[in-house]
């Protein structure tokens, strides 16, 4: 196996008594598309930061293509770009100014640098855009000026933090067809987002909660990991059954799917049994119900829900501490 | 670490600072008018020192000859500025407030009679003393008025002495006579100006003028760049690009350096042909200009990076900005201020400009004067600057 785009170890940030990150450990290996999965809060942003040098890690290790994240981080920032949460480019420059002002600050040589410009404009469709400011570009623009200016010396490396909260699903789409271009070229891609669909495209996603990584693996694995299929019953009216199930003891999380409503609990099919035999909510009217494989989303509800048993934590775990 | 990289980086920062200043159209015109206009406005304002049309209120009890002849003195003096008064009222009160006035002069009854019986009387004055400049001032003006009227009297008193009060002299003894001759003549000083011959004050000034609009504009201007890459997020972008905080830090103080340099230049060539203010040793002057705005811009700089927003960034350099425009000498000279202020005024570069400046200007000091001045400038630069770099680096902890 190749060298790991990224490797951590233990790697915490405590901002004066709160802890944003506490203790990860984790592989990223080259050309991997890697999900970054957790709620607002949960300590991806700091995890990103620590990791592209904008912030000391508190204790613990990471490495990137060999170099420490902290003490090697001038070298190691020429390997990799970054793509902020925020529009952070310079809204009183062209689109162009952006991307040569970029291309200088990563010392990309004069004779190379215009034509790499040329041929992001034209990648990225901003060609017809480049002198135009900034600030004035629409939303799904200013984030493809974004990768693009985090593109323009050719990282092996790219982290994108949430690149496509907000944006309509036209460019949601041209985004994940670009990360998967440069996937394809190589390119190791990090990436942070909730939506679960997206993180079903990811060839690895990591599940991190109150700074703690729960889970890593392949969406295929972690839904596997769900053992077996989930429990969906079709009641009427939908609105008013979800406080009554949710109120269910042995039931963790009721969640509407397309007029449907998903369970986790428990035990699904003693649940099932029991209503099968007596139905007590005489105001709601049972319509049936249906067994389903589990998506991307059910997975993140269960680590949301702490419903994942410890079994379920990655192997790879202990070959990376 | 000098090579064509660091230059590079550099040249990449100070072209995206260009081009900032460039857009902010509004804030450019401000910088093209606002140095030019002060000067003109500062240095009228303080061209002239003397005072003039103070309004005054004057009032002759004595309504005799000599009354007369003290005010018809006083009139011709440009210092007042005469208003209509019928006197002071019943309990002497003068009225100062509701007239406007700032002294009321009150020739009293019986007084050109007082000097002819030798019992001179004094001239009433009442002043207002809340300007604490201005009072004396009067004060000084009307004893030299009456030391005028007094000379002229005395003068015309010797012209007309009856012959037998100089045979009398005759007969005293040689010393006495001298010594009274010598009382009956004029004292006089022979003085000799020996820098700022013409007392001009405005060549005093000048250098204050021009550091102080130099100083308010460097350190405003610049620092509001690090504190907005702060707020808008840009300088997370920015930091984890391989630029070192040296070549930031740099690449940022260099263009507002071009154009303070310009603007400097600007309003010394316009106190020059304007003020007619001349302008000694170019070369050093240009020097302290240079060190003084250096310092200047990583005071601004440091300010900048200290701050999390434009608007803390805006509030930190008023407070900073206020005592250096108070203290620093740039309009009276620091000996008005008690040893513990002055030396806390050292820590200016405002001080440490208008020191050099005026010692080059006014009394075309060589350069071992103005050294302590250079470094101090120097210094402060280096330090402001490098402060500014480690600030940038722990923008998140």
């Amino acid at each position: 196996m190749s060298e790991p785009a990224i490797w951590l170890n233990g790697l915490v940030k405590r901002f004066h008594s709160a802890t944003a990150v506490d203790g990860i450990s984790m592989i990223v290996r080259s050309g991997e598309i890697f999900g970054f999965l957790g709620a607002n809060g949960a300590g991806k942003t700091t995890t990103i930061r620590m990791l592209c040098g904008l912030t000391r890690p508190t204790a613990g290790t990471g490495l990137i293509h060999g170099l420490d994240i902290w003490r090697d981080r001038f070298r190691a920032r020429s390997t990799y770009g970054y793509v902020p949460q925020h529009f952070s480019l310079y809204s009183d420059l062209t689109v162009y100014e952006n991307l040569r002002f970029f291309g200088g600050a990563y010392r990309v040589r004069k004779g190379k640098l215009r034509h790499r410009i040329d041929r992001l404009l034209s990648e990225f469709d901003l060609s017809p855009q480049k002198d135009i400011l900034a600030g004035s570009l629409s939303g799904g623009f200013k984030q493809l000026l974004s990768i693009a200016c985090a593109l323009i010396h050719r990282p092996s490396l790219v982290f994108l933090d949430e690149p496509t909260a907000g944006l309509d699903p036209v460019h949601r789409q041209y985004i994940w067809d670009l990360l998967y271009e440069l996937s394809e070229e190589g390119t190791t891609i990090f990436v942070t987002t909730h939506y679960m669909d997206e993180a079903e495209r990811c060839t690895d996603v990591g599940f991190i909660q109150g700074g703690r990584l729960l889970a890593k693996g392949s969406p295929m694995d972690l839904k596997n990991r769900l053992r077996g299929k989930l429990l969906e019953v079709h009641v009427e009216p939908v609105m008013e059954a979800i406080p009554v199930l949710r109120a269910v003891p042995d039931v963790y999380g009721v969640e509407l799917r397309s007029g449907r409503l998903r369970l986790q609990a428990r035990d699904p099919e003693m649940l099932l049994k029991g209503w099968e035999k007596h139905w007590p909510y005489p105001h709601l009217c049972w319509m049936g119900h249906e067994w389903v494989d589990p998506d991307m989303e059910d997975v993140f509800m269960a680590y949301s829900l702490g419903t994942y048993e410890a079994d379920s934590v990655p192997e790879e775990l202990e070959t990376a501490s | 670490m000098m090579g064509r990289n660091f230059w590079g980086a550099i040249a990449t920062i100070t072209y995206k600072e260009f081009l900032h200043v460039w857009r902010d159209r509004r804030v450019l015109l401000a910088i093209l008018i606002v140095p030019p206009f002060f000067t003109l406005v500062f240095g009228h304002a303080f061209e002239e020192t003397a005072l003039r049309d103070v309004p005054a209120l004057l009032y002759d009890a004595d309504k005799t000859g000599d009354s007369q002849r003290l005010v018809d003195l006083l009139r011709s003096n440009g210092t007042f500025l005469w208003k209509d008064w019928s006197g002071p009222g019943k309990n002497g009160q003068t009225g100062l407030l509701k007239a406007g006035a700032k002294a009321a002069i009150i020739i009293p009854a019986g007084w050109g009679k007082g000097l002819h019986d030798g019992d001179p009387k004094p001239i009433q004055v009442v002043l207002d003393g809340t300007d604490t400049d201005t009072a004396p001032a009067i004060q000084g003006v009307l004893q030299g008025v009456l030391g005028e009227f007094q000379m002229k009297s005395r003068d015309n008193m010797i012209d007309t002495l009856p012959d037998e009060v100089f045979e009398m002299g005759e007969k005293l003894p040689e010393s006495v006579r001298h010594e009274f001759g010598s009382a009956m003549t004029p004292w006089t000083m022979e003085s000799k100006i020996l820098y700022n011959p013409g007392l001009r004050f405005i060549d005093f000034l000048m250098p204050g003028i021009i550091g102080l609009i130099l100083q308010l504009l460097t350190v405003t201007l610049i620092a509001s760049t690090i504190a907005r890459e702060r707020e808008v997020g840009t300088l997370s972008q920015l930091l984890v690009t391989p630029l070192r905080q040296s070549e930031i830090v740099i690449g940022k103080v260099v263009p507002y350096l071009v154009i303070s340099l310009f603007l400097i230049a600007g309003t010394i060539l316009l106190s020059h042909f304007h003020f007619a203010v001349k302008f000694r040793q170019p070369l050093v002057l240009a020097l302290i200009c240079f060190l003084f705005l250096l310092c200047s811009l990583g005071l601004g700089l440091l300010i900048s990076a200290f701050s999390k927003t434009q608007t803390q960034a805006i509030q930190f350099s008023v407070f900073v900005l206020l005592p250096v425009l108070l203290l620093s000498g740039a309009f009276t000279s620091l000996e008005h201020f008690p040893d513990t202020v002055r030396m806390f005024s050292q820590f200016f570069p405002l001080t440490h400009f208008c020191n050099a400046f005026r010692l080059v200007n006014m009394y075309n000091a060589g350069i071992s004067f103005i050294a302590v001045d250079l470094v101090c400038l120097a210094a402060g630069a280096a330090l402001t600057c490098g402060a500014a770099a480690v600030l940038l680096r722990s923008a998140d902890d």
